[in-house]
């Protein structure tokens, strides 16, 4: 079944088109990659299925609700939740405070909003940083931070936002193995990626988005294969 | 687990000698000193919830301050409306005021926040002037006669000394001290410190921004106005400049930045620093303790000079201090004390 459909959804900014006619669906319990190249609109989409920009034109159907027009703190209650690209811890709370501005999005019980925080902690295992303040985070831990944050409001869908993005070959595999655990717990996930090799190793689907347009979907095999995509990574005077 | 006791310990002895100080000091400039002590602890708290805490720096806090002093005083000069139910009438007023701002100036960000809170302030310092049939315009009100405070007929005071006032105050600042505690230590806090922080982030996590804002905001506005309330019974009269000028919003303001924002001791911090200073400055105190320990002498022409200027320069000295605090303890008081005392206790890591 699926839990997120994009339908013909546009986003136009003036004249441009950051995305026009975007169309997919993903199913639950899978992992949709996004990939395109720098300016392809990706964040953008993201923007458009949280609340942060209405789409211009299309729907945006998540668990069966239309969601055109909703902010995206009521997006977030419905169960539907983003990381960012460039890191937003609450700089001066400390770690576990900033998972537990996550969870109370569940409770209104410190006490049981800390408890839901350490179960996330040690999920993307952050349980020795707990009292540190998260402004103080080197890279690699604020990217799990914004993880741990995320998956503390309980979301049926996370969207990922280069969770990898600026990390060394052995935090993006700590990344890599996180967010297939995440999987293992039946969480359907979202996952923007520039890295090639790590898109292809998680993913159930691929969605290529170039110029705010889809170039093609299907799996990591078939993407890789496809001479358009090759075309837009590689340019087409390759081959 | 021995230190929680102790601190409790210090707390009670502290509050039981701040009850009974007025049973033993009768100086009323002493007691004078306390009230203005415990008006700023009452103000600076107030601001600290919406400016500390949720990082919405409003510059216009002197709107709700005024609000209330005027209500209370308006009420009680023209309708002889006593002040303890006149308070609450400034409060009803004062929710109305701030969810009006609120819903309007909350889609300002950052300094655009700050320029109209500062706007709003001023048309009520602007309205105070120019509506003189309810405000008696710039004259202002006086009404020092307070009527007596009964219960079933027996008088418990007359207002006729400082020490009623004196334990309104303390109940004021504890009230707004114990709000603060409470804040912190609820959902509300945490959601008003994930918007300070960042707004986006706050926003998907699920916390409705505006809500939120509001909320501080209302909360806020009305310790200010309880806080303006008594200081307009206190005083006896107000004028548009005392209760809504800008340097009111300023002064405010300055408690909590110079005592340390978001936090809970940091407005109590700044009001025993800036209430001592700016009357020291204010009475000359600095010029005669300078003669008095021989640094220069009462008729040479510096000492003639401060006599003569010193009292007149307090806004500058004023303003050298915020520079200073600013320059060297950006997390005010509190944060430089902790800087001084790094937490030897940090729980296990």
């Amino acid at each position: 079944m699926a839990i997120l459909e994009i339908k013909s959804v546009s986003k136009f900014f003036g004249g441009l088109a950051a995305n026009s006619d975007v169309s997919f669906s993903v199913e639950e319990g899978t992992i949709m990659g996004l990939i395109g190249p720098n300016g392809a609109g990706k964040t953008t989409l993201f923007n458009c299925i949280t609340g942060y920009y209405p789409p211009s034109k299309g729907e945006v159907i998540f668990d069966g609700r239309r969601m055109n027009g909703l902010q995206p703190d009521k997006v977030c209650m419905l169960g539907m939740v983003r990381t960012w690209q460039k890191v937003r811890p609450l700089a001066k709370l400390s770690v576990i405070d900033n998972v537990m501005v996550g969870a109370l999005a569940r409770t209104s019980s410190l006490k049981h909003a800390r408890e839901l925080a350490m179960e996330q902690l040690k999920v993307v295992r952050l349980e020795h940083r707990v009292d540190l303040l998260a402004g103080g985070l080197p890279i690699g831990e604020r990217k799990k931070l914004e993880v741990a944050r995320a998956l503390a409001t309980q979301p049926k869908l996370l969207l990922l936002d280069e969770v990898m993005g600026g990390l060394n070959p052995a935090e993006s595999e700590e990344i890599i193995q996180l967010i297939l655990d995440i999987k293992q717990r039946g969480l359907t996930q979202m996952v923007i990626e520039h890295d090639m090799k790590a898109i292809m190793r998680i993913s159930d689907r691929i969605v290529v988005l170039t110029s705010g347009e889809k170039l093609t979907e299907g799996t990591p095999q078939e993407v890789v294969s496809n001479q358009d995509v090759i075309d837009a990574y590689l340019g087409e005077s390759h081959a | 687990m021995t230190k929680t006791i102790l601190k409790a310990a210090i707390g009670l002895l502290f509050l039981a000698a701040l009850l009974v100080i007025p049973r033993y000091v009768e100086s009323p400039y002493a007691l004078h000193m306390m009230i203005l002590l415990f008006l700023s602890v009452s103000q600076g708290q107030s601001w600290n919830i919406l400016g500390g805490y949720a990082g919405q720096y409003s510059v216009g806090h002197a709107a709700y301050f005024g609000v209330g002093a005027y209500t209370t005083m308006m009420l009680m000069y023209s309708r002889q409306v006593v002040p303890w139910v006149g308070v609450w009438v400034g409060v009803a007023i004062v929710i109305v005021v701030a969810l009006v701002i609120g819903s309007i100036c909350f889609r300002l960000r950052g300094p655009y926040f700050v320029l109209a809170s500062i706007a709003v302030a001023e048309i009520m310092r602007l309205s105070a002037i120019n509506l003189t049939t309810l405000t008696n315009g710039a004259e202002g009100i006086l009404a020092t006669e307070i009527p007596a405070f009964k219960i079933g007929g027996r008088v418990i005071t007359d207002f006729l000394t400082k020490v009623p006032f004196y334990y309104i105050g303390l109940f004021l600042a504890l009230f707004t001290i114990a709000i603060t505690y409470w804040v912190q230590h609820s959902k509300l806090g945490y959601y008003f410190q994930a918007i300070r922080e960042d707004q986006d982030a706050a926003h998907s996590l699920g916390i409705h921004i505006t809500a939120y804002k509001n909320i501080g905001l209302v909360i806020s506005a009305v310790l200010t106005s309880l806080a303006g309330a008594f200081y307009g019974i206190y005083v006896g009269f107000v004028d548009p400049p005392t209760v809504l000028g800008l340097d009111v919003s300023v002064q405010i303001m300055l408690i909590c930045i110079i005592g340390g924002m978001g936090t809970i001791w940091g407005p109590v911090l700044g009001s025993l620093l800036l209430v001592p200073l700016s009357e020291a400055l204010r009475s000359n105190m600095i010029t005669e303790g300078l003669v008095k320990i021989g640094f220069v002498s009462a008729d040479s022409r510096i000492g003639l000079f401060l006599k003569e200027n010193l009292a007149h320069a307090h806004v500058l000295l004023y303003g050298i201090l915020v520079v200073l605090v600013i320059l060297f303890m950006p997390d005010g008081l509190m944060g430089f004390i902790k800087k001084l005392a790094p937490r030897r206790n940090r729980e296990a890591v």
